[in-house]
């Protein structure tokens, strides 16, 4: 009998699967389309097709894992429930003012600006009489009977899911757990978001909006997760464990993510991060990367260091402001996809906007008629008419793409076709240089210490360059750079993330009370895992404390090993933020009052991993992977003959110097002229770059 | 000449620089002004002060920085060190915005040779002099503004010049907050200079600095091709400010003609008043920058703000006037007096582009209040609030935003009422502030506070409480500002626009309504829908639909009932249980 662990990451083309059998250690890597707006429908074809080719059952599938995009979508194109929202008498401007700014840079001379949408209209808001002051002493009691009218008049405006965001809730829930309570009794089938809950965090705006994107995609994911369920059982597959990854990089069994649907909005970016984690930490020798995911639209690039990866608290998703823990991605609109044009001024740019999937590149012939990014690799030889994408689905008209670049930038600005092709590369690759800055040299970090993980349908295209130029120790791409999301979903524990705000000074708080807060909020975590079906025992727990210069604005999350219970345990945290400010800002103020802002506790239960040793047969003759040779342009403007290797057959051990291209069927990986690459652990490819490829290789951890 | 490529490779760097440089200095601020209001910028500039790199924060800082520059070479010409920063506030001696706003810029060299610029404004929270939080909304002459500070080298070779800093902090009310952040502004100017070094190392030195010129270039250009595009004419428009905040009956009068020929534009500022006694003078400089602002906003939104803006701007301006007053008339007031700059040319420049037309956007300012804590300690409360934009020529106007030059954010209440003892009692938009048109104005925000200590003062630099926001094209004005001293009981008190110093106890409440943007076009043109969307939002009262949209009560209230009715079937139809 087959144990079937199964990973699906939906994107906006293809979805992707992992299979692995772990009874066998087979690993089984394959793309079907993607159905938006019955994603369900892409999924559970996929897995029919992949069980109908293979003879296995519907029972064999011992645990299933999946990234999604269903609340992103919901957000992108605002077609999730019809949403009400609670405010604190007097306070409905919260919502309707935001951050009052408008978004800087150009926008500012916009008089033509919009903000997004509401996704509550104030015609959906109600005020609540209460009011909770700042210590969470309470000024005016709750008014039940007007609470009961507000309610009710949501609902009979057919509200399916209500938002609760009152003053200081996150210092006393009292009055928000009653609105909760009443909701549930006076209106059973509406979904409850209570900012204590979701978000209870400090700034009324920030978690009010958090509030309202959870109330507002909590309906449509319970649908989603609820039909997939279904349909997963109706296909045969009995398995129990049922995961949903979130934007912490933890996934969560499919009831509790419908339940925090906001924290499920980077679910794919997630999974490729930690995918990326455990890459690095079983390989040995490379604790240090700079993830670098390219795809057709968008870039992610998220910071590892010493294997773990940067976490934050807040962020702007698609315009709309959320307090979730999430892992640290920072995204830049530039990919494949990516359009490169002459603007007004005559000034060669390259984004933000994208072909996307449809009409795509022109080189795909599905209509589209502005060169991109492809369209330039597919010039410069980097792709191939002869090599097409994805699993070979993909044909590409090289005669388009030159066509294109030629009328649209060569002409205009007096460039052969060739320098404007490899001019639209730099540029797009200096913008991807800065956002790696962004997550590593802007926080304090060396570059030279950290390689570049180069994953997604382009990243190992780009990523040799980019990784010289920042003069980092080399590239990794993985074994499979075309579904290393969909690989994390099998590499992930399941995670919840806890928080509590209360503001006081770490050097006179009473360490006992430090405790008690920790202690409840670890009994909280413990509740629901064990509720989940985990057992307490195998329970790990990760504390944090979120702490700040008293005055200072923006808190800095340091790590705690365990519950401190003294004020020794309280100091030496301390010394840690002064050593982590100074890290982040260039400065630290060892003289200055240090405040505790938030508390923070993770709960994670460890699920069973996918073993990801290499998936290639060892081979042992570097010339059987050779498949010829063509000219290409991969580092200039002259022509240079350039190797062609097939990915799975380069024997570990071998040394390719560059330029060669590394053929496979969901990537191309490109080794720059003089670049060095190898095959070290669990089958990735190491380049070595710049005056990293003249030095001898370290010795390194074998597959 | 630098190939296209190298070009844009470079602008992408600075872009890079300056965005680093503006997340650190939020990041790093202490004072809620920067950390939650975001009122500072960071900049890029070449060797003589022309911007090379700016995201945009507030758009006036982007015109005051090169000033700046300008003003640190005339005064230490070859005396400028590797190492060094220089700090200014002076609106005359150095074309600061005003002198709540402290400058700082640092040199950046390149193999002993100076080669650029790395600078910052940040509002700061009290330099000195007649309030606390030094805005005097009633300053007579400049030194009622806080203490001056000319362009003096606060850092020499790395090495804080301690008797300067013991200046500024004797003349603050709160000095670790002014000390603070001019720490962190020094701080995100060496970040700034260490990447600018890295790009001529990196590119060389002849190719930087072709980069910097020709970016200027290009821009120039783009304006001049789009300028040709326009009619040949003049065009001219007034805006006013409702008082200087000395004398409360006198009108301000800003004017603006403009005369387009060719490729080339003229604005000429002679028709405006002479210059106030109160302080909503501006020098040349910000009445340039208004120009840069609104020619963007024009011409298009996605320039850069750099030195070739500048270079087609012609401007003319009358010395004693109040756009280039007679050293030391008093200039705290700028936000007020420069959007009336701005509005006036908006109006001005859309006789030319009629489709870029926009009615009068509501009022701008500040609100300080400041005193003593229960346990001594002094606190200095700002906040700015927002307010809204007139109706565009295809939309409606926002609601409760910062307006045109003003971008700060607002102060969350959670965090104004741990930090200062006070409490906010409302926040939300003020039914039917927005001017009636076929594309209505945004509503205003109302805030009110609760003073919960004796002894405490109030100044308020706001605007429009005395005349509306403009409506254009049969559009109605926007609903006036207003400041209410508590507003419902007997001791209620109207305040003005534009005053200091006004005492409170605990207990006193404050009402501030901002004034709201003004219509476009007849009201009776507006769609129906919208108007029913409007009411059932609860943006306009049904009174107000009747009377100033001419819409029938009956039609309306079945309409609304309809809809009301419609969404609770389709809950139904969704499978929800009744």
């Amino acid at each position: 009998m087959k144990q079937l662990r199964v990973a699906v990451d939906t994107g906006g083309t293809f979805t992707d699967f992992v299979v692995l059998d772990a009874a066998s250690g087979a690993v089984e890597v394959f793309k079907v389309p993607s159905t938006r707006g019955v994603e369900a429908d892409g999924i559970v074809a996929g897995l029919r097709g992949y069980l109908e080719r293979t003879g296995a059952a519907g029972a064999d599938v011992a645990f299933f894992s999946h990234g999604t995009t269903v609340g992103t979508n919901a957000i992108l194109e605002e077609n999730g429930a019809r949403t009400g929202l609670l405010v604190t008498e007097g306070f409905r401007g919260i919502y309707e003012v935001g951050e009052q700014s408008r978004p800087y840079g150009a926008t500012t001379y916009d008089l033509f600006f919009e903000r997004p949408r509401p996704l509550v209209p104030a015609r959906l808001t109600r005020e609540v009489p209460e009011r909770v002051l700042f210590d969470g002493s309470v000024l005016v009691e709750l008014d039940e009977a007007a609470t009961r009218g507000a309610i009710q008049e949501l609902v009979a405006r057919g509200v399916t899911s209500i938002a609760v965001t009152l003053l200081f809730s996150f210092r006393n829930p009292d009055h928000e757990r009653r609105v909760g309570a009443l909701i549930a009794e006076i209106a059973p089938h509406v979904n409850v978001s209570l900012s204590s809950d979701v978000a209870p965090q400090i700034r009324e705006y920030y978690r009010l909006s958090t509030t309202v994107v959870n109330a507002y995609l909590n309906p449509k994911l319970e649908h989603y997760i609820d039909l997939l369920g279904e349909r997963l059982t109706a296909a045969g597959c009995s398995a129990k464990q049922r995961y949903i990854m979130r934007s912490n990089g933890g996934v969560a069994s499919f009831a509790s993510a419908a339940k925090r649907s906001v924290q499920t909005i980077l679910s794919g970016p997630a999974a490729g991060v930690v995918a990326s984690c455990r890459l690095i930490a079983e390989s040995g020798g490379f604790g240090n990367v700079v993830t670098f995911d390219m795809g057709g639209t968008s870039t992610d690039v998220a910071l590892i260091e010493g294997g773990r990866p940067m976490r934050r608290g807040a962020g702007k998703v698609h315009g709309r402001d959320v307090l979730v823990p999430m892992l640290d991605i920072h995204t830049v609109a530039a990919g494949g996809g990516t359009i490169a044009f002459v603007d007004a001024s005559g000034v060669l740019q390259v984004g933000p906007r994208s072909a996307g999937a449809q009409p795509g590149p022109v080189c795909y012939g599905r209509g589209g008629t502005e060169p991109t990014i492809t369209d330039a690799n597919l010039v410069l030889g980097v792709l191939a008419e002869e090599s097409p994408l994805a699993g070979g689905t993909l044909r590409l008209d090289r005669a388009a793409a030159e066509e294109a670049i030629r009328v649209k930038i060569a002409e205009p600005l007096g460039l052969s076709v060739i320098a404007a092709a490899r001019g639209i590369v730099e540029i797009v690759n200096v913008k991807m240089q800065e956002a790696i800055k962004v997550v590593s040299s802007n926080r304090g970090y060396d570059l030279r210490d950290f390689h570049l993980l180069a994953f997604g349908g382009a990243g190992p295209l780009h990523a040799a360059p980019i990784a010289e130029e920042l003069g980092m120790r080399g590239v990794l791409v993985p074994a499979f750079p075309g579904v290393t999301s969909a690989l994390g979903l099998l590499l992930s524990d399941v995670r919840h993330d806890y928080i509590t705000s209360h503001l006081a000074r770490i050097d006179t708080i009473d360490p006992a009370s430090v405790r008690a807060t920790f202690e409840a909020l670890r009994a909280q975590g413990e509740a629901e895992l064990v509720a989940e079906g985990f057992a307490a025992d195998a329970l790990r727990f990760e504390y944090s404390l979120d702490l700040r210069y008293v005055g200072q604005g923006y808190d800095l999350a340091v790590a705690v090993p365990e519950i401190p219970t003294s004020r020794d345990a309280l100091h030496a945290a301390r010394l840690a933020f002064d050593v982590e400010h100074q890290q982040l800002t260039g400065h630290a103020a060892p003289d200055e009052l240090v405040e505790i802002v938030n508390y923070r506790m993770t709960a994670v239960a460890p699920v069973p991993h996918a073993s990801i040793a290499s998936p290639f047969t060892r081979a042992t003759d570097l010339a059987a992977a050779r498949l010829g040779e063509r000219t290409t342009y991969v580092a200039g403007t002259e022509p240079a003959v350039t190797a062609l290797y097939d990915r799975a057959k380069i024997p570990e051990g071998a040394e390719i110097v560059g330029p060669a291209i590394l053929l496979q069927g969901d990537s191309t990986t490109v080794v720059g002229a003089g670049h060095r690459a190898r095959v070290v652990a669990l089958g990735q490819i190491e380049i070595r770059t710049g005056v990293h490829a003249s030095t001898p290789a370290p010795e390194l951890a074998r597959a | 000449m630098i190939d296209p490529v190298t070009f844009q490779v470079v602008q992408s760097r600075l872009d890079g620089i300056v965005q680093e440089m503006q997340d650190s200095i939020f990041r790093t601020g202490y004072s809620t002004i920067i950390r939650e209001s975001q009122d500072a910028s960071c900049m890029l500039l070449d060797a003589s002060g022309n911007v090379v790199g700016e995201h945009v924060v507030l758009p006036l800082h982007v015109s005051a920085l090169p000033e700046v520059v300008r003003a640190v070479l005339r005064d230490f010409g070859d005396d400028i060190n590797d190492g060094d920063a220089f700090i200014t506030n002076h609106p005359y001696l150095a074309g600061v915005t005003h002198s709540m706003d402290m400058a700082v810029v640092t040199p950046v060299f390149n193999d002993g040779v100076l080669v650029a610029f790395c600078g910052s404004i940040a509002h700061k929270s009290d330099l000195g002099g007649v309030v606390p939080g030094t805005s005097y909304g009633a300053a007579r002459e400049l030194f009622q503004e806080g203490i001056q500070y000319p362009p003096v080298r606060y850092v020499a070779a790395g090495e804080v010049q301690r008797d300067i800093e013991s200046i500024v902090r004797a003349n603050s009310r709160t000095p670790d907050l002014v000390t603070g952040d001019i720490r962190g502004q020094i701080g995100v100017s060496r970040l700034g200079e260490r990447r600018v070094r890295e790009l001529f190392v990196k590119y060389g030195t002849a190719t930087v600095l072709d980069a910097f010129a020709h970016m200027q270039d290009v821009t120039e250009a783009r304006i001049r091709a789009i300028l040709a595009t326009w009619p040949d004419g003049t065009h001219e428009a007034a805006s006013f400010v409702d008082t200087d905040g000395v004398r409360p009956d006198v009108r301000i009068r800003y004017h603006v003609r403009i005369t387009k020929t060719g490729d080339r534009i003229h604005f000429d500022f002679t028709g405006c008043d002479d210059q106030a006694h109160g302080p909503v003078n501006i020098g040349p400089a910000l009445a340039r920058g208004c120009c840069y602002y609104a020619l963007i906003a024009m011409v298009d939104p996605s320039l850069p703000n750099n030195a070739g803006v500048a270079r087609v701007v012609e401007a003319s301006f009358r010395e004693g006037s109040v756009v280039n007053p007679r050293f030391p008339a008093p200039c705290c007031t700028y936000m007020a007096a420069t959007t009336a700059v701005t509005e006036a040319m908006l109006v001005a420049l859309s006789g030319f582009v009629p489709a870029r037309r926009m009615a009068g956007n509501g009022g701008v300012g500040g609100l300080s209040i400041t005193g003593k804590r229960t346990d001594g300690r002094a606190f200095v409360q700002y906040e700015s609030i927002g307010s809204a934009y007139g109706g565009r020529a295809t939309s409606d106007g926002v609601s409760g935003i910062a307006v045109l030059l003003s971008n700060t954010r607002c102060a969350p209440v959670e965090i104004v009422e741990s930090e200062y003892p006070t409490r906010i009692r409302r926040f939300e938009l003020v039914r039917d502030s927005g001017g009636a048109g076929k594309y209505r104005g945004g509503l205003a925000p109302r805030r009110v506070w609760e003073v919960l200590v004796d002894d405490a003062q109030l100044t308020l630099r706001g605007g429009k409480h005395d005349l509306p926001a403009v409506g254009i094209d049969g559009g109605a004005d926007g609903a006036l500002g207003s400041l209410v001293l508590n507003p419902g009981t007997p001791r209620e008190k109207r305040l003005g626009s534009r005053f200091s110093g006004v005492k409170l106890m605990a207990g006193d409440l404050l009402q501030l309504e901002k004034a709201g943007g003004a219509g476009l076009g007849a009201p009776q043109a507006r769609a129906f829908d919208a108007i029913v969307a409007d009411v059932m939002d609860g943006y306009i009262s049904r009174d107000a639909a009747c009377a100033d949209y001419g819409v029938e009560r009956a039609a309306l209230d079945a309409a609304v009932a309809r809809l009301d009715a419609e969404h609770a079937e389709e809950a139904v139809n969704e499978g929800v249980p009744a």
